[in-house]
């Protein structure tokens, strides 16, 4: 088939014309002199337009829709809902959690930060570590997606990509921060969702519309035909959802936007953002389901080249442009995130909260610090992009350890008696036992097969049960969470271990929650919450 | 499944993606205005 492509001249005036536009866009609300606390929070009085755009932009990543898209092609018509679905309703779980983190912490700057007000030093840099590696591998995946696509449409390099890709993100979000980083937000979720709104019926249709699934139904399998397919609930649906809700809680990039959006307007942002989220990715989803109908083979044998392929197949000149800008969008969107969370993290967590001490942290410093922290960051996810390091791998990684921190990050917010010595001993025992069972270091088989089983369960469990406690209470969440894991068992129990990645993830959950709530009953101190407010909050007004 | 309910599963996300940034727009616009009014800057 003939691939339309774009010359360079083009590429680099649609690079000048979205950076250059989100450039000028962040230059109306610098200021000569940036406060701190804004660069990372934007001062708490965000409102809902923007924080709802925002809070989609920033969970909308070009991996994101391509995964979306390789899910359809490769388990059919229920592959986009398996990706979008979870990934949509993990937006809408962790809303409580993020109202109760706002109410302990109005004025905290990151996750990482409040546990070091209600732990101490090891729980916080346990937190603040993984989310620094978590946004290093995201920024780097984000250049790759870029290079990679501007590679396909032109005759530019992939280096070329990458180069521009980082400048430009860099460009605007380096001197405001997380302020220019939300405000842009609004403009890639604007260039994305149109995008959106246009180029799948358009692709839908020049692919020969309705007719497609009549005369493509041979190239599918019984269970890619099927809405119910038990093949994809439990290799993309199951892993995905206990994956997701580790990303959504362990990520400081949502975090970072948690803390930004007015109180009052936290549920609307968050309700609105798990549909526009949902419907965009299942939406980009539905062209794998199309490429799978139509019998399209992915270039090089990689998915993720099927929905550029798609594009440049199916799309005229003009579509083919909306259709990079849509794509530029989100990982722009994205990759600005991840830059503000490793800018706050290191200011807050590295030198305000343990290199300056309580109270003597310099604002001024801290935003040089800041700053640093974008351009070296930049610097390293160009290099590891370059090296075309396995990112996705990595990030599987580091969703392990965010899993393997839910349990007891959520029960440090709730219950008093979680100490330290609970929190740091149950995350590492969680991904002492992850390791192994991930990357098959021990064969499933026999007794080792029942314990992962019925620890397993024990993990669905939790999972459960933490989606029921945040909006019903400890007890339903207590009931609930037995309630599905005695419903699984049966099923579950000699089965689950065919299933290594799911399973794996299962025993982070399940290991933490144990060690956790066990070391956490031999503790009689009780923590007073009302501390972390006062030890987290504004740098700017001690300083001044 | 038949076609028609695959066509309406194939194009009811960019539907539902319009009402969304329909209501972002709405919503950021009138924040807009009310910044501007107030003499401040949206964010």
């Amino acid at each position: 088939m003939q691939l339309n492509s774009l010359g360079t001249p083009l590429i680099l005036s649609l690079m000048l014309f979205f950076f250059g536009g989100t450039f000028l866009l962040s230059l109306t609300i610098g200021r000569k002199r940036e406060n701190a606390d804004n660069y990372m929070t934007a001062g708490n009085q965000v409102g809902f337009g923007i924080s709802a755009a925002s809070m989609t932009a920033t969970w909308i990543w070009a991996a994101s829709l391509y995964a979306s898209a390789t899910s359809g092609y490769t388990y059919g018509i229920s592959g986009p809902i398996h990706y979008g679905l979870w990934g949509a309703l993990m937006i809408l779980f962790i809303y409580p959690f993020g109202r109760r983190i706002r109410s302990l912490a109005p004025e905290a700057h990151t996750l990482a930060e409040i546990l070091h007000a209600r732990h101490g030093r090891s729980s916080q840099l346990i937190l603040a570590g993984s989310n620094v590696l978590g946004s290093l591998l995201s920024l780097t995946s984000n250049f790759i997606a870029g290079g990679a696509l501007i590679a396909m449409l032109s005759p530019l390099s992939f280096s070329a990509g990458i180069l521009m890709i980082a400048t430009g993100v860099l460009l605007y979000t380096l001197w405001s921060g997380v302020r220019a980083s939300i405000l842009t937000d609004f403009i890639q979720v604007c260039a994305m969702l149109g995008a959106v709104v246009i180029i799948v019926p358009a692709v839908f249709f020049a692919a020969g519309g309705p007719e497609i699934f009549v005369s493509g139904a041979v190239n599918l399998t019984a269970s890619q035909q099927d809405f119910f397919s038990s093949e994809a609930f439990f290799n993309q649906g199951a892993p995905y959802i206990a994956a997701v809700l580790a990303y959504a809680i362990g990520n400081q990039t949502i975090a970072q936007r948690l803390f930004a959006v007015r109180e009052d307007k936290i549920k609307q942002t968050f309700v609105t953002a798990t549909i526009g989220y949902g419907a965009t990715v299942i939406g980009v989803g539905v062209m794998g389901v199309l490429a799978l109908y139509l019998g399209i083979d992915p270039a090089n044998g990689d998915t993720n080249n099927l929905i550029p392929q798609l594009a440049s197949i199916y799309l005229g000149p003009v579509l083919l442009c909306v259709f990079f800008v849509m794509i530029i969008g989100s990982l722009a969107s994205t990759a600005d995130s991840d830059l503000a969370a490793m800018s706050s993290i290191v200011m807050t967590d590295i030198y305000g909260r343990n290199i300056a001490g309580e109270g003597d942290a310099d604002p001024r410093k801290m935003l040089l610090i800041g700053r640093m922290t974008m351009i070296v960051a930049s610097g390293a996810a160009l290099f590891f992009a370059s090296a075309q390091f396995n990112i996705l791998e990595l990030l599987v990684l580091v969703g392990a350890i965010w899993g393997a921190l839910v349990f007891p990050v959520i029960a440090s917010f709730y219950w008093s008696r979680v100490s330290n010595r609970a929190f740091t001993v149950s995350v590492l025992a969680a991904l002492a036992a992850f390791f192994p069972v991930r990357f098959g270091w021990i064969a499933l088989e026999g007794g080792v097969a029942v314990v992962t089983d019925i620890l397993g369960v024990i993990g669905v469990g939790v999972i459960a049960g933490l989606m029921i406690f945040g909006f019903l209470g400890a007890r339903a969440g207590i009931i609930g969470g037995v309630v599905v894991a005695a419903a699984v068992a049966p099923f579950a129990v000699g089965f689950l271990h065919l299933y290594p990645v799911l399973t794996a993830s299962l025993l982070a959950y399940a290991v933490s929650m144990i060690l956790c709530v066990a070391l956490s009953f031999a503790n009689d101190h009780h923590f007073d919450f009302d501390a972390i407010g006062r030890k987290t909050g504004s740098f700017d007004k001690v300083a001044s | 499944m038949s076609p028609t309910i695959l066509t309406i599963y194939a194009m009811i996300c960019p539907v539902v993606v319009a009402v969304v940034l329909f209501v972002l727009v709405r919503a950021f616009l009138g924040e807009w205005q009310k910044a501007r009014a107030e003499g401040r800057t949206i964010i």
